[in-house]
This record gives C-alpha cells, structure tokens and sequence, in this order.
C-alpha cells in the first residue's frame, strides 16, 4: 500500500488514493454537464431556424450546418458520460475493495472470545455490509456533485443568461418542493423502519410456521398458528403500504410543485417573443427556456438525493469507522519444536461461572498420547479449549519452560494445534480444506484418515468442493477431514476433541495408528467418550463433575475410578454403540 | 376414502400453473373498486403526459404568427401537467396497495396449503425453500403483476399513443419511428439480456464474498490456530477481485445504452429538422410541419425511448418472476391430507389404542406387516423390536400424520386419521428422543401458542416433571425467552414432556425419549415420567423406561 492510504480511518485518504480516477472523474463530469445545455440550446435553434426557412430568411444549407454540429455535440458529451459514469464506478469499487480488505484483516485479528462473547464478530460482519453503502454513498455523492451540482449551476446559469427576472420568479417553486419533501422525510424514515421490521417478523414467523410444521401438527395447533400468521400478515399489509406509499406517490407531487413555474414562463415568456417583455426573444431562445426550465425541475428533484446520500454515508462510515485502523501484520512464527508439557495445579472457569476444570496437574513427553475422558457434560471439551488460552485460566501450562498464556497469540498457535467438536470446514475443495495454501501434496494426510478411496470415488476427486460447512460430507468424512487438516498442519501439542466420534471401530482403530505415527513428535491429548483405544494410551485424564480429576494409567483408573471401569466394560462388553 | 384422496389429486394436478392466476383475479374481483381505481389511474396518466406538447405546439405556432396567447391556454398547460402528476401519484399508491392485497392472498393461500399438506409432503419441505416461496417469490409474483403486466399495459398504451398523435401530425415521421422501433427494441433487449448475465455472475460472486466473512467467523478457532489469515485474506481479496471484475462488465452495459439511445434521438430530430427544411415539395407532403409542430415532435421523440427502455426491462421482471409464479404453483399442487373432523369420546367398551390387521409402508417398502394390538385404558406398555420394525412408524399412525394401507388404527374406536386437530392434544401427548424449539418463551414451549391453555395448566404441568423451580430461577420465570444455551440437554427433554402432557392428554406416546441423555439426565426423565404417568395410558418405545416397572411389552 502506498503512503496515502496508510491512515485507513480517514475518509479522506480514500479519495487521495484514488487521485487518477477522480480526476478522470472531474473532466469528464464537467465537460458533460456544460454540454448538457447543447441539448435544449440546439432544439431551440433547430425550431427558430424553422421558422428561418419557412419565411424565407434562411436557407437549406444553414439547417444542414446546425443539425451536423447538433448531432455531433452530443455525440461527444454523451461520450463523456460514459467515461464519467465508468470511472465513478471504478472509484467505489476501488474504494469498497480497500475497506473491506482491512476491515477483514482487523476481523481476524480478533480473539474468538471477543467475536463470539462480545458479539464484534456480528458488529464487524454488518460492518463490511455497511462498507457497500459507504461506498455506494461515495459514489452517489461523486456523481450527484456533478449530474445534480454542476448540472443545475449550469442550468440556472443560462436561465439567468436568457431573463434574469424571469429566472428568479421561476425559482421560487423549487425550493418548496424541497422544504416539503424534506418534512415529508422524517415520516418516510418512521414508516420505512417499521415496513423493515414487519419484514423481518413475517421472514422468521413464516420459518417457524414451516420449519415446526410437524410439531404443530402433532399437537394440532397448526389452524391456531395460521390464524397468528394472518395477523401478521395484516400487520405486514398495513406497513407495508404506509411505507412504500409515500416513496411512491409523493415524488410526482413534488413535480408538480416545481412545474407551476411553467405558468410565468409561458406568459412572461411569450411577452418576450412579442416584444412586449424584461428581455426580447426569438422563438429559439422560448422553447430552450421552457425546454431548459423542465430539465431542471426533473434534475432539482434529485438534489435531495445528493444529501440523502452523503446522509447514508456518513452514517455507515460511522459504524465501520473504529474497526478500520490499520493494524501490524504480525510476523509468522514458525512451527515450534518438540518440548515437554507440564501442567500444575490447573483450574479454568469461563467468567462468572462455575469451575470446570479443577487442580489438574500433569506431565506429557513428546510421543506421548494422553486420554481424556468422563461422563456427557463433565467439562472435557472445556479442559481442551483451555490450553487455547481464550480466557484467562489459574495455575500453570507450560511448554518447556514457557508459559502458555504469557505468549504473544502467534508464538502460542505455532505450540498448540486444535480441532474441536466443530470440523470448521471451509466452502471449498477437499485439498484446500487440508492445505489451506500451503504447497504440498494433500493425498498423504487422506490416506492417514482413511478418506482417500472415498474421496477418489467423489465426481472431482480431492477438488470436490465440501459445500457451506461441509454439507456435502457425512458427519465422518467432514471429521476425518479435519483431522487430515490438523495433522498436515502439525504443532508440538495437538488437542483433537473426539475426533473419531463418526467413525466405525475398525476406522477408528486404523486411523488411530496413522494419527501415532505421524504425531510420533507431538503431545496428543485426546478427547473422546469411546475407550476402547483407551489401553493403548499413556496417561488417561478422568473427569466428573464435582469430583476431583483423577489421572493415571488405563489400568490404574480402571481399579480404583469405578465410573471409568464401567464405562469401559460397557463399550466393550458389545453394548450398542451410542451413536 | 382412498377414492376421495385420488379425486384431490386429480383436482391438484388439473389446478398447476393457474393456482396464481386465480389468486390474483379473485383478488381483482374481491376488490375490484381498488382494480377499476388501477385500470383508470393507468390510462389517466398516459393520456394527460402526452396532451400537453400538443398545447405547447399551438403556443408556438400562435407566437410565430406574432399573435398573444390566451391566459387560458397557459393555464391549461399547466393543468395538464398537474392532472397528470396527481394521477400518476394515484396510480403509484393504487398499484402499491393492490400489489400488497395479493401478497397478502397469496400468503394465506400458501399458508392454508401447509396446514392440508400431507404428512410426507410436509416432512419432504426443505424449510429454507418454503420460506422463499412465502417471502420471495410471493414478492416477485407481486413485481410481475404491478411492475410487470400492468406497467407493461400502461407502456405500450403510451408508445402507440406517441405514435398516432405523431402520424396525424406528420405521417412519414411515424412511418421512420416505426421502421426504427423495433431496431432500438432489440437493440434494447441485448443490451439488457448482456446486463442480466453479467449482474448474475456478479451477485454469485458478491455470495461467495459475503460467504466468506460469517464463514471466517465460524472456523476462526481453526484460522487463528493453524496461523491461517493471511491465506483467508488473499481468498477474500480474490472473491472480491471476482465479483470486481463482474461489476465493470455490468457498469459497461449501464454505460453504453443511454449514450446510444440518446445520440439516436438527436439523429432523428436532426432528420426531421433536415427533411421539413428540405423544401421539396414532394417531401414536405410526407414531413412538412409548422415550428409549432417540430416542437411537439421534438417533445415527443424524447418521450418515446423511456417507454421502450421500460418495455425491456418489464419483459425481463416477467421472465424472472414467471418462475417465482411457477414454484408457488408447484407447492400449491401438492399432495393433502383429508380433512378430519370427528372428535371422538371415551367409549368405554372399546380399548383406548388398537391397532387391527395394520399393514403400512412408505412408497414400496412395507415397514408395518398385519400388526395387530391392544391397549386399554390406564394401561403402560413398551412396543419392541428391532431397529427398522416401525416403531416409530407406528407411533406416526396413531397420530393420524399417516393412513395405514391396510387395517385399522382405533383411538377409542375411533380412526385416528379421521379426529379433527384441535381434538388432538386433549388425546394425545407425544414425546420423541429431542425437543423441538419454537421460536418464544418458556411458557410459548409449553402451550405452543394454544390459547386454551392456561398459566395454571403450564405450571402445574413444569411441577410434574419437576422443571418448575429451575424456571423460576429463570431471569424472567416463564416469558424467558428461549435459546439452545438456556436449559441443559437434560431439561429440553422435561419441557418437551411437559409440552406433552400440558393438555391433559389421555394417551401419552413416549419414542426414544431418553436415548440422547446421559444416566444421570436419564434418572431424573424417568422420575417425571413416573409422575405424568399416573392415570394415563402410556405407549412406550424404549427397552429402558419401563421393563422394571412391570408394564406389558408388545413385540412388533
């Protein structure tokens, strides 16, 4: 980026980025809007050089003259037209790009616990929609300085030229149609608002009707139900009508209001053309009057769209504007390398709530796969995020001599891999799901999840896109996936949250294998509430809400923590799975 | 009965693509002072815009001959120009409160179809699509008749107008304007044709942009572990570049049609001016006018290219909403159920639940063989069978969402296809393996909107199954609003229960309900269990519930 557009949170230093544009932008609109005039100038000349030749006064040749320069003037202003309008889109969406790249990078700086507790994920995701009409309100306001700006000072301007007098009576009416659209604009905004939360309330009320058909028809409530959509219904109807109405039928209205000058025109204006007026005119310079007068009325009506959009601007900008500081691009850190992990006395509670985890102390080598287990809700996957360091936790983790949480967010994620409950996959192809940009090959890391013959058999192979959070896989697939994934992306400690949950024993077993082998470097902790890989393990970690956590061996655990015997023996006595 | 459900489909087949026709002509009749209003208003406006150049040609004419005008004339002007601004401000209103007045039909209409939708039809329902039918395309069917047809009416009644006042002013002009149309209407349409494909590929590339950022937000843990944002920027960037160079295609097109239009009507003034001056005679039959006439002319020749450019862009809002029209059809076509309306008694002689010779399957695969059972009053049973026997199935017949193929299924003797809705809840409380949320509070769970019952009923029914207190230690007790996070696991699964047995219903019909919960969730379901139970028949699909209390098992 260049040293103009550094201070991303200043409007300003868009339009300073897009100089050359704008300038482009500036000639063009202004040459267009002067020639605007040409238009009602040359139709008035066109008709007194009829009149010319009707009586005599003027020849053939003279009319051939007129209509060539005519046909040509306006060729090359509406040339500039096009150049005005293609630069000025240009511009906005140059603009909008540039916005919504930093906002973007600013929303991946955020922790997840400020995106999801503090909601600024939602805050910043409105955020880039509002960056459309930020730049759409850019936009509007460049072209409207010119189609509405220059377009009328140069209208007025040969108004005032033909009858000054004239002129001014004639633009008395305008300015009422705008002090009156501007009144009428507050109960257009009340109205508008209302319509868009009908709106809103008649989409989610429909969803329930539909998506709770079946339990309302279990209890036959459905006839209840549509008699409560009908209101609504009613209610949309109502705001609906009160808001589009006034959008619709009040504009021509304003028109009219504008147009009542065409009464002193017409009368003044003919006086003029007898001779009998403040200014003496042909028959050419009436008809470009009364033809200039209209097209400036019908150009006025959008002044207030001028304002109105720098209104909208201003008000989206306002709302993007504290995410748009440029931040650092922070350095990336390279993986790094196999250490110990030693865990004291640990004991995590999401903020003003109840401990989950509680003095958990443990020690883990490189190689080792260590077990987490307990009942449904005993605070295992919590004890897993924890080492995420997205809140605060008491006691100690530490990675060689390092300590988790005194580490800057980079340093952290090139120690501690993560793949939660949720596989995270990405709308796109089965290959960048796993490699995510990095240039290797993808096929390996398949066929240590057992996904690659699966994968081959799919119509695209490893480019099949997974559709919107992997909708196109089945639960085990999008979940070996993203085991492939965490593998291929390998850190010094890997906490997988029951990443075999989808799969069938002998899948498992096999993946489980693979997931040795190539993790032979790494700290595994890994959670899962299926125990029969259990006896393979080095350490298990059993949990119990409102019990002390216990750790040890699979054979320790099963003699002395009864629960884990039992849990165990249950899966293995053939027990039909829980799934 | 089989018979009447054929006649039904018949009739559904037969009523295909003019289910939306109908609605919007029953809503033309039913107000059809508001559609008279319309017609009126339409051809108001057209006629009164295109009244005032011809009063404009005699003021010019009467001032070339050097005469005054009359205050009249200029007053009429400016009448005109009135008249039309307020009737095209009443056609506009009358149009908006019209569109609206078929939204509305439609959607009751559309909602009046889910409630006879068959069971199968209604489970089939991808929610997200129905609710496009209801919101979207209902507006655009609203679009195709105001923006569409009837803009298009009031278009084409404004180019032929232009065209006749044109031909008895000067003939050989109308004769070029009409050799000229069709040109600049194809000309038009390609344009427009070009500016579609590219806002479509634009607005496919603009999804995937927006896409990207809630999808950043939900695989963030995932970004920020695998030190992944540059990689997602650069994605971002490209989606964004993609949907960049879709617009400037779009922007091209926007660009290029006015320019062209406009040089286009200079060219035709300029030739008439040119002919009218020509001074042969032989022309000037065909093209002579008076300056009062070449000013009108003027005036109308920039009139008639806004209509035409209308036209187009009415053709393509009929194209894209005909298809809007054709989904609703196709919802409005499928498949009902019958209308049930006996509310059956307690008859005391016959059993409370029976099912005789029951043979049901969905499409071909038989699920349900000749199954036949009993359950009398206040008795609590547990259906058996393996995975697939139809349990389920069955419990679905009893509810009457299915008619079995064959056999009978009783409630009180009664088939329980044919009790009316709004019997059902006194009969029947129906718990499966997870609860069902609907959008509202606590209590709104509980009675699911059912006005008929009451706060008591709501509390007493949270106290049998023992959620009461953990509702009143709710911020707002029982108009909590509800989310997932709200209750555990374990406690959805009381409310659902207390759903089910809010009305006092007589038969309880328990699926699964305790096969998602852990051992210790599951002691506390089965104590409120044990206490909705009392008094009622229970049917019971679960080996756990109740084998240890003693009930009967039935083996399907």
């Amino acid at each position: 980026m260049s040293r103009e557009c550094c201070k991303t949170d200043r409007i300003a230093s868009y339009f300073r980025a897009e100089w050359g544009v704008l300038l482009a932008v500036t000639i063009s609109g202004l040459v267009y809007n002067f020639g605007l005039l040409a238009g009602p100038w040359f139709e008035g000349k066109l008709a007194g050089c009829l009149v010319d030749i009707l009586s005599g006064r003027s020849s053939f040749q003279a009319m051939l003259q007129l209509v060539f320069w005519y046909v040509t003037i306006i060729a090359v202003v509406q040339g500039m037209r096009y150049v005005k309008r293609f630069y000025v889109r240009r511009f906005s969406n140059n603009v909008n790009r540039r916005m919504k790249k930093v906002l973007y990078h600013n929303l991946l700086k955020k922790s997840r616990a400020e995106l999801e507790q503090e909601g600024i994920g939602n805050v910043i995701t409105k955020a880039i929609s509002d960056v459309d009409d930020c730049a759409e309100g850019m936009r509007k306001f460049t072209t409207e300085v010119f189609d509405t700006g220059v377009a009328l000072i140069c209208y007025c301007g040969m108004l005032l030229y033909y009858d000054w007098r004239l002129t001014l009576l004639s633009l008395l009416f305008p300015p009422i149609s705008y002090i009156l659209a501007e009144k009428m604009k507050r109960l257009v905004q009340r109205t508008g608002a209302e319509y868009k939360k009908q709106a809103g309330k008649l989409s989610a009320d429909t969803l329930d009707r539909v998506s709770n058909a079946i339990t309302y028809r279990t209890f036959g409530c459905e006839a209840q139900r549509n008699e409560t959509y009908e209101h609504q219904l009613s209610a949309y109807e109502r705001s609906a009508v009160e808001a589009n109405i006034w959008i619709a039928a009040l504009p021509p209205l304003y028109h009219v209001i504008c147009m009542v000058s065409v009464l002193f025109i017409l009368w003044f204006g003919a006086r003029n053309v007898l001779g009998q007026g403040w200014s003496s005119w042909d028959i050419a310079a009436f008809t470009t009057f009364l033809s200039c007068y209209t097209k400036l009325s019908v150009k006025s009506s959008k002044a207030a769209k001028l304002f109105n959009s720098v209104h909208k601007a201003q008000v989206s900008w306002k709302r993007v504007k504290p995410f748009m500081a440029q931040t650092e691009d922070s350095e990336a850190v390279p993986t790094a390398a196999a250490d110990t992990l030693t865990v004291s006395n640990l004991s995590f509670s999401y903020p003003s709530a109840a401990p989950i985890v509680q003095d958990l102390s443990f020690t883990a080598a490189p190689g080792q796969i260590i077990g987490i287990t307990g009942p449904v809700a005993c605070g295992k996957s919590t004890l897993g995020k924890t080492f995420l360091c997205e809140y605060p936790y008491s006691g100690s983790i530490k990675f060689g001599d390092r300590e988790l949480s005194d580490l800057p967010d980079p340093v952290r994620n090139s120690i501690v891999g993560y793949l939660g409950h949720d596989a995270e996959l990405l709308n796109e192809s089965i290959k960048n799901n796993i490699l995510m940009g990095d240039p290797k090959d993808a096929a390996p890391y398949l066929r240590a999840v057992c996904l690659e013959q699966e994968v081959l058999r799919m119509s695209n192979g490893s480019d099949t896109i997974v559709g919107n959070g992997g909708v196109k896989l089945s639960g085990g697939q999008a979940k070996r996936l993203a085991l492939a994934r965490t593998i291929c992306h390998q850190k010094p400690i890997l906490i997988l949250d029951d990443p075999f949950s989808a799969l069938d024993r002998g899948t498992e077993e096999a993946v489980f294998a693979n997931l040795k082998e190539l993790a032979k470097d790494s700290i595994v902790l890994l959670i899962s509430h299926r125990l029969y890989l259990f006896p393979q393990l080095e350490q298990v970690i059993w949990m119990e809400q409102g019990k002390p956590i216990v750790v040890g061996t699979h054979e320790t655990l099963m003699k002395e923590v009864s629960e884990y015997a039992e849990l165990y023996n249950a899966q293995e006595g053939g027990r039909p799975d829980e799934l | 009965m089989q018979n009447s459900i054929m006649r039904r489909r018949e009739d559904a087949r037969m009523n295909c693509n003019k289910n939306v026709l109908r609605i919007v002509a029953g809503t033309a009749k039913r107000f059809h002072w508001l559609a008279a209003g319309v017609l009126l208003a339409v051809v108001g406006s057209v006629v009164t815009t295109l009244i005032p150049p011809l009063v404009l040609g005699t003021v010019v004419d009467q001032l070339t001959a050097g005469a005054a005008i009359p205050v009249s004339l200029v007053v009429l002007y400016f009448a005109l120009i009135a008249l039309s601004g307020v009737l095209e401000s009443s056609r506009e209103s009358l149009l908006i409160v019209f569109g609206q007045k078929i939204t509305h039909a439609l959607r009751s209409k559309l909602s009046e179809k889910l409630t006879r939708l068959s069971a199968d039809s209604l489970n089939q329902q991808e929610p997200g699509s129905v609710v496009a039918r209801f919101v979207g395309d209902v507006n655009t069917v609203e679009t195709l008749f105001t923006s569409g047809i009837i803009s298009m009416f009031a278009d084409a009644c404004k180019i032929v107008s232009i065209l006749i006042i044109v031909w008895t002013k000067t003939t050989g002009l109308a004769v070029l304007l009409l050799l000229l149309l069709p040109f600049i209407f194809l000309f038009t349409r390609s344009v427009q044709k070009k500016t579609l494909t590219a806002q479509l590929a634009n607005r496919a590339a603009v999804s995937r942009a927006t896409n990207h950022v809630p999808e950043s937000l939900r695989c963030i843990r995932t970004i920020h572990t695998l030190g992944k944002e540059q990689y997602m920027e650069k994605r971002y960037d490209d989606y964004i570049g993609q949907s960049y160079q879709a617009i400037e295609k779009t922007n091209f097109y926007d660009s290029i049609y006015s320019p062209v239009i406009l040089i286009l009507n200079a060219i035709i003034v300029a030739s008439v001016m040119l002919l009218s001056a020509s001074g042969n005679p032989n022309i000037l039959t065909f093209f002579g006018m008076s300056v009062g006439t070449s000013v009108t002319i003027i005036n109308y020749i920039t009139q008639i290219f806004a209509p035409l450019e209308s036209l187009g862009m009415e053709i393509q809002t009929i194209q894209s909403a005909v298809a809007g029209a054709r989904r609703i059809d196709g919802f409005l076509a499928q498949p009902e159920r019958c209308a049930a309306e006996s509310v059956p008694t307690e008859t005391p002689d016959s059993p409370c639940v029976e099912l005789r010779n029951v043979t049901f399957g969905y499409d071909e695969n038989t699920v349900l063989h000749n199954v036949s059972f009993c359950v009398n009053s206040g008795e609590q049973v547990t259906i058996t069978g393996r995975t697939g026997a139809g349990k389920s199935t069955m419990f679905k017949l009893l509810l009457g969402l299915y008619q079995p193929q064959s056999g009978e299924v009783l409630i009180n003797g009664m088939s329980a296809s044919a009790i009316a809705d709004s019997a059902k809840r006194r009969i029947f409380g129906y718990v499966d393996q997870s609860f069902h949320m609907v959008p509202g509070t606590i209590k709104d769970q509980i009675t699911l909107f059912d006005q008929s019952i009451t706060d008591e009923m709501v509390q007493s029914a949270a106290r049998l199954t023992g959620l009461h207190e953990t509702i009143c230690n709710l911020e707002h007790g029982y108009e909590t609003e509800c989310a997932p996070a709200l209750l555990s696991q374990g406690q959805w699964q009381l409310l659902s229960i207390a759903r089910a047995v809010a009305a006092q219903p007589q038969i309880l019909l328990l699926d699964e309900i305790t096969a998602n919960l852990d051992v210790e969730t599951e002691r506390a379901v089965l104590k409120a269990l044990r206490n909705v139970s009392a008094d009622r028949t229970v049917v019971s699909i679960s080996h756990r519930i109740y084998e240890c209390e003693g009930g009967r098992m039935i083996s399907i």
